[in-house]
């Protein structure tokens, strides 16, 4: 992809047709590393299927649910020097405690590291196509404060207004807009 | 022109040639491969620089009728054998993309 935040929006999807309740999704930067993290309590996959998401043969099959995110997103984060892992608990054998996990790690000081692309409108775009589920943005920057938005909390303060509402998608991007300033 | 006519006309090796037969009806260059994905069209040569096993899953969902590795790119370990397994004919360039374009260009 040509921006980082497609990867997330991309990965994420996987985390809802899932059937996640909550996806986590975290940005952190640290010196020449960026490690995107996007963790999910979805239904996960057993051990054989973990092998085989980032076989790209895998997942181009007709019956294919996951896309070439995975391979995608590990080339791409190999080819700065970073990687890439996929942990899974499926909940036919982890029925309280499932979901998947997908860390990608970014040399953001290689020439083949793609920009970190609109995050703010990645975000917006997952809440508004998914305003029933939840998702926790948390990006953590050196030197700098951290931008985290809980939909669980807007949820709280917003009681019946749906979070795919005009105004609140209106707020959150001005509330992230702010936040990166 | 068939694939496996270009690679007699065109100075070309065939890393994988599983479907000689099929017909060439476009070029297309590009190496970010989520790009390369929406937008080669079925039938098309596609030149790229890239080598992995991604390739040849790109080159399979986007139906292209070769794929043609430029610049003296060899293909990474198995990616041969997995192109011929999944009927993916791979080619090898020594020119440029450029260059290599242009030739299709003539034979075309």
């Amino acid at each position: 992809m040509k921006e980082l935040s497609l990867n997330i929006l991309d990965i994420a999807e996987n985390s809802v047709k899932a059937g996640a309740s909550l996806t986590r999704l975290l940005l952190d930067e640290a010196d020449t590393a960026l490690t995107l993290t996007v963790a999910d309590d979805g239904c996960g996959m057993d051990g054989e299927t973990v092998r085989r998401v980032t076989d790209p043969f895998y997942t181009t099959r007709t019956t294919r649910s996951v896309g070439l995110g995975l391979p995608l997103l590990k080339l791409e984060a190999e080819m700065t020097g970073g990687s890439m892992t996929v942990e899974s608990r499926d909940a036919s054998n982890f029925p309280d405690d499932h979901g998947t996990t997908v860390t990608a790690v970014f040399r953001t000081d290689h020439i083949d590291c793609p920009p970190l692309g609109d995050v703010i409108a990645t975000v917006t775009t997952l809440i508004q196509g998914h305003p029933d589920t939840d998702f926790l943005f948390r990006h953590t920057r050196q030197g700098k404060d951290a931008v985290e938005l809980d939909t669980r909390e807007l949820r709280q303060v917003l009681e019946d207004v749906p979070l795919d509402s005009y105004e609140v998608l209106q707020w959150i991007e001005g509330f992230l807009t702010e936040a990166y300033e | 022109m068939t694939v496996s006519e270009l690679v007699a006309r065109a100075d070309l090796k065939a890393a994988a040639l599983p479907d000689g037969e099929r017909e060439i009806t476009g070029v297309y260059i590009g190496d970010l491969l989520s790009w390369v994905m929406g937008r080669a069209a079925s039938g098309d040569a596609w030149i790229t620089i890239m080598s992995n096993r991604n390739v040849a899953a790109v080159a399979t969902l986007a139906d292209t009728a070769c794929v043609i590795l430029a610049e003296g790119v060899q293909p990474d370990e198995g990616v041969a054998a997995l192109a011929e397994q999944k009927g993916i004919n791979l080619l090898l360039s020594g020119a440029s993309a450029y260059d290599t374009a242009l030739r299709l260009r003539d034979l075309l």
